[in-house]
């Protein structure tokens, strides 16, 4: 057994031993936590929804992850994060829970192992995936992994990739049928055999995310070694156009999409050009032995025993090296806890080739098992746990969630277990996966399944309510991949009885050889439509409080306080869904609902939600008027729609113009919030006018001749609490050290002071109310 | 409400700073602060809340001042040898604030008369010097949903923490029960030095302070451990713990009971 996996640079090493340095900083209180963020993700360590909690993402190139590894992973999860390691769709291993201050010796004890977080988050080139049977399945071409290893020990070398306009993934497949999903990565290769030379076909551009694209094809077919030479030139194509200003359009998707595929292929040509003239020192690639446990090694006595029988069945792939298997590990969510991932690891080395692999599906795989061995792998992995043997009748495959993610709006993996338990006991009408996903942003990878779920959020009875949007028809395959095409949206708590009927449905209507692919097809989007139909009605809050709240989660859905990110597109379609909403209510001429849904749409930028018209027009008042984010009349228009509801119909009418210009003002502040929720246009600069001393409303005079320092302070203050935000106060201070401190302190703490001016022996000193 | 010119001179200080303010300052005269046990921790702890012109501070001690108390428990003085704790500190508290309500309990709490007492607060502070107490105020302040400070002083070492009951860990979270008799320190052992108490206890009333004005972090899921001796202040994190007996999923404590005191005679050593 010689199995191999990524070195690491010694780069990497350096940075690593940097890293303890930044966290102390940053717990001093000496780095702020956005110039901490800037260190920790590119280490591939993002914070929790749980402020305080990390989650460590591990690459692992290819999924290999030898023995020795995945023992040290375990014991770091167990000692430092919560016990379990997850698997994700790009075949990490991430811990979770894991205070800041343990950061470091993680770090560390990972490097011990030949393991980095190193460009596991940030604006890095990501995990380097491959097919999950990379090496031992019967179609491949030839073994990717090896590729997918030293294309790794490459990136990381480097130090420039760390700090790319946005993410940057790169995947392999086997062949055509793209189980790496190179499809929809920024860069995929195909492995092909052309007159017995090994090489790649190459895909650029594609991406899965709240806009989804397909790579397009850069290469037909260049030698397996001039993947270097390629890498090198899309990505410095990648570092000259990507926009590194709004990073929802920075990824290698936008930048086919501005110039065009042609002229990208251009581009790239040149680069290419470029790349090999300065030439690139082509590392060598080294193959790992494919290899299995010394025969005989465990009994080959194989009773009669069912459920041995169906894991078989389910679970267990024959390799392209006869009389070998490959074993899947059926890992639900993605999570394994420590104590059976260490009993895996042993298991790699007593019967399988040394090495085990973490899959897209999130699930982990033995390779090399002896067909002789399997009944007592399958003893050994029911004594272990009896879920590493499950046969479950759904796979799903699902994204962190809103439970962990910063970014997630909805709880996805509260709806996989509640989708598992529904369908708990029903016969497996498929085996491949369902994929959920929380927001919009695709960790699940929904967009190529051919039946997804993506979370969202809609408004219904003045209140938000967690929904799933049905996908499907998505597909991976070289020339041949599908986005997936949105179908119905049901609400969230209907999404569990909606797939019992529709996998009784497929068990029952499938035949013979036919994939669930084919089987949708088939019945076209119409039947989902109606089936979808069926279970889209959201009751009452009185009636169903519960359809307002997400799986696991007591309280009512909210998207306060929700991140913008990437996932933040779902708080953006929530707001431009009403944006939308008081348009149509302006066109049917709905006055009074077009203020509401006006006002109401930015509020969750500011964290708020109010449920009553009454407070939505407060808030408003509140965050955008006396702010001047919108001009002052916006107020008449609130006032005019409050007396509407007092039964003076008139006067919102007048206003109709008003309400048409609060909207488009709405609207602009919306196309230009930034990632940060702020606006990037400027406040309403009010007319010069109303700045004079004659329209100003001078709500009081506070006279502080002869009050000395601070106490001037202190009551001109305490004066300002008195009155509304927006007015003004006018001071009168002595000269001397009362005029030069007072002034500057109010605006110190936020009060905008509008003028100072002599009155013979004092000062006048008037302050607008901000804050 | 509104501030009196008198009171804005006193409390001038802080209502400057922009995170008190006049609104601030309203808020700290209409709060409410138990502080159990009128000792080393409580007296500064209570001296400067009532500085602070937190508007009611009740009190709740059942020994009286003896001359050993003098060394650490600073609202005491020596004419008060033999009084009540509570009345001599509610004395030195309305002599350094009149506005301040105070109430006294001159009790011990039990399980008996603990939540009766607390349910009259906005928080609580925890200034005993034994276990049972320590346990005792934590199960009722979570039953009770009631924040409040742990704070514990031995020798020259200090640590404290802050509870908001069901939202961050609890003392039982870390600890679960008292610890059995032969881990606590003989009284041989337990001195403690005044300072640490002054130190401790001006940080109860500081976290109290942020509490009741919303201001700043607490520390909930962290304890401040000080160690006068090195002169160093350490911050442990924790979080809270699903097989906590008393606010875990799976709670065995469901009803307020006295622990047993597990050491002979653990109030040589009275905080």
């Amino acid at each position: 057994m010689n199995k191999t996996t990524y070195r690491i640079h010694e780069t990497v090493v350096e940075d690593t031993h940097a890293f303890p340095r930044e966290v102390a900083k940053f717990l001093a209180g000496e780095a702020s936590p956005v110039a901490f963020r800037a260190v920790r993700v590119p280490m591939g360590i993002y914070e929790q929804r749980k402020s305080g909690t990390y989650m460590v993402r591990i690459r692992l190139a290819g999924g290999v992850c030898l023995p020795h590894q995945a023992k040290r992973v375990a014991e770091l999860a167990e000692e430092f994060g919560n016990g379990i390691v997850h698997i994700t769709t790009r075949q990490d291993m991430q811990l979770h829970d894991v205070l800041v201050q343990s950061t470091p010796v993680v770090l560390e004890r990972l490097l011990e192992v030949g393991l980095s977080p190193r460009g596991g988050g940030g604006n890095t080139t990501r995990n380097v995936t491959a097919c999950l049977l990379a090496g031992v399945c019967p179609d491949e071409a030839f073994d990717v992994t090896p590729y997918a290893i030293t294309l790794t020990e490459h990136l990381l070398a480097n130090r420039a990739n760390f700090n790319l306009p946005r993410k940057f993934k790169t995947a392999f497949s086997g062949c055509g049928k793209d189980c790496a999903l190179c499809s929809v990565a920024d860069l995929g290769f195909f492995a092909h055999t052309r007159e017995g030379v090994q090489g790649f076909s190459v895909y650029a551009g594609g991406g899965l995310g709240a806009h989804s694209a397909l790579g397009i094809e850069i290469e037909k077919f260049i030698p397996a070694p001039a993947i270097f030479e390629v890498t090198e030139a899309v990505k410095r194509l990648f570092d000259q156009h990507g926009d590194r200003v709004n990073r929802h359009q920075a990824r290698l998707r936008f930048v086919v999409e501005r110039m065009g595929p042609d002229e990208f292929r251009r581009l790239y040509r040149q680069e290419l050009a470029q790349v090999r003239r300065e030439g690139i020192s082509v590392p060598e690639i080294r193959v790992g032995e494919n290899g299995a446990a010394p025969a005989g090694s465990m009994s080959a006595d194989e009773p009669d025993d069912p459920g041995y029988r169906l894991w078989q069945a389910r679970h267990v792939f024959p390799q392209k090296q006869a009389g070998l298997c490959a074993v899947r590990i059926p890992l639900s969510l993605g999570d394994i806890r420590a104590r059976e991932l260490s009993a895996l690891a042993e298991l790699a080395v007593v019967v399988g080739d040394g090495a085990l692999r973490a899959t897209q599906d999130q699930d982990l795989y033995l390779r090399g098992v002896p067909g002789a061995s399997l009944y007592e792998l399958y003893r050994a992995l029911r004594e272990s746990d009896e879920r590493l043997i499950a046969i479950p009748s759904i796979r799903s495959v699902v994204c962190a969630g809103a439970s962990t993610c910063k970014l997630g709006l909805c709880l996805s993996r509260g709806l996989a277990q509640a989708v598992e338990a529904e369908l708990r006991g029903l016969d497996a009408a498929f085996d491949e996966p369902i994929r959920i996903n929380g927001c919009p942003n695709s960790c699940g990878r929904h967009p190529i399944a051919p039946i997804g779920l993506q979370g969202g959020a809609v408004r219904t009875n003045g209140r938000l309510v967690p929904v799933y949007s049905i996908m499907v028809g998505g597909r991976a395959a070289e020339g041949n991949a599908a986005l997936a095409r949105f179908v119905a949206k049901v609400p969230a708590k209907a999404v569990p009885a909606l797939l019992r009927e529709f996998w009784i449905a497929t068990a029952t209507n499938r035949q013979d050889g036919e994939t669930l692919d084919n089987l949708i097809d088939r019945w076209g989007a119409d039947y989902l439509r109606t089936l979808a139909a069926k279970y889209a009605h959201v009751p009452s809050y009185e009636e169903a409080p519960e359809f307002y709240r997400d799986f696991g989660c007591d309280e009512d859905f909210s998207l306060a306080g929700r991140g913008p990110g990437e996932c933040g597109a779902g708080v953006m379609d929530v707001i431009a869904l009403d944006i939308d909403e008081a348009k149509t209510a302006l066109a049917q001429n709905a006055l009074y609902d077009a203020v509401v849904m006006t006002t109401r749409a930015l509020l969750i930028t500011r964290g708020l939600e109010p449920k009553k018209d009454r407070e939505i027009f407060a808030a408003f008042s509140e965050h955008f008027i006396t702010s001047r984010w919108v001009g002052p009349r916006a107020q008449l228009v609130l006032d005019a729609a409050l007396d509407l509801r007092l039964g003076d119909r008139n006067t919102l009418e007048d206003l109709r113009d008003d309400i048409h210009a609060l909207l488009s003002r709405v609207e602009e502040l919306f196309r230009s919030l930034d990632s940060n929720l702020q606006f990037r246009v400027k406040p309403v600069e009010l007319p010069a006018v109303q700045e004079s001393a004659h329209s100003l409303r001078v709500a009081q005079e506070l006279d502080l001749r002869g009050v000395v320092c601070p106490m001037n302070f202190v009551r001109a203050k305490i004066q300002l609490e008195q009155i509304e935000t927006g007015q003004v106060l006018d001071v009168l201070l002595d000269d001397g050290e009362p005029v030069r401190n007072v002034p500057a302190s109010l605006a110190q703490q936020g009060q905008e002071v509008l003028s100072v001016a002599r009155e013979g022996g004092h000062f006048r000193v008037r302050v607008r109310k901000v804050e | 409400m509104s501030l009196r010119m008198e009171e804005i001179e006193r409390y001038s200080r802080q209502i400057i700073l922009k995170e008190v303010g006049g609104k601030g300052q309203e808020k700290l005269l209409a709060s409410r602060v138990l502080i159990v046990g009128a000792g080393g921790l409580g007296s500064p702890a209570s001296m400067y809340l009532a500085a602070a012109g937190v508007g009611t501070i009740g009190l709740i001690d059942g020994d009286i001042v003896d001359l050993t108390n003098l060394q650490r428990q600073i609202v005491h003085s020596t004419g008060d040898i033999g009084t009540p704790k509570v009345r001599s500190a509610a004395e030195k508290l309305r002599a350094i604030n009149p506005a301040v309500q105070v109430h006294t309990y001159e009790e011990r709490v039990t399980a008996g008369n603990i939540l009766d007492i607390i349910k009259d607060y906005d928080f609580v502070i925890d200034g005993t010097d034994n276990f049972p107490a320590k346990f005792l105020i934590n199960d009722a302040c979570y039953f009770a949903g009631k924040p409040f400070s742990h704070a514990g002083i031995l020798r020259f070492d200090g640590q404290l923490f802050t509870v908001l009951p069901g939202r961050s860990a609890c003392y039982r979270c870390l600890f679960g029960g008292p610890p059995p008799a032969n881990a606590v320190p003989s009284c041989a052992q337990a001195g403690v030095l005044g300072g640490v108490a002054g130190v401790i206890g001006s940080l109860q009333a500081t976290e109290t302070l942020k509490y009741l004005l919303g201001v700043g972090e607490l520390l909930t899921d962290r304890m401040l451990v000080f160690d006068a001796l090195g002169m160093h202040f350490r911050e442990v994190g924790f979080r809270r713990n699903r097989r906590c007996p008393l606010c875990g999923e799976k709670p065995t404590i469901t009803e307020l009971r006295d622990e047993e005191q597990p050491v002979c005679d653990w109030r040589g050593t009275q905080v």
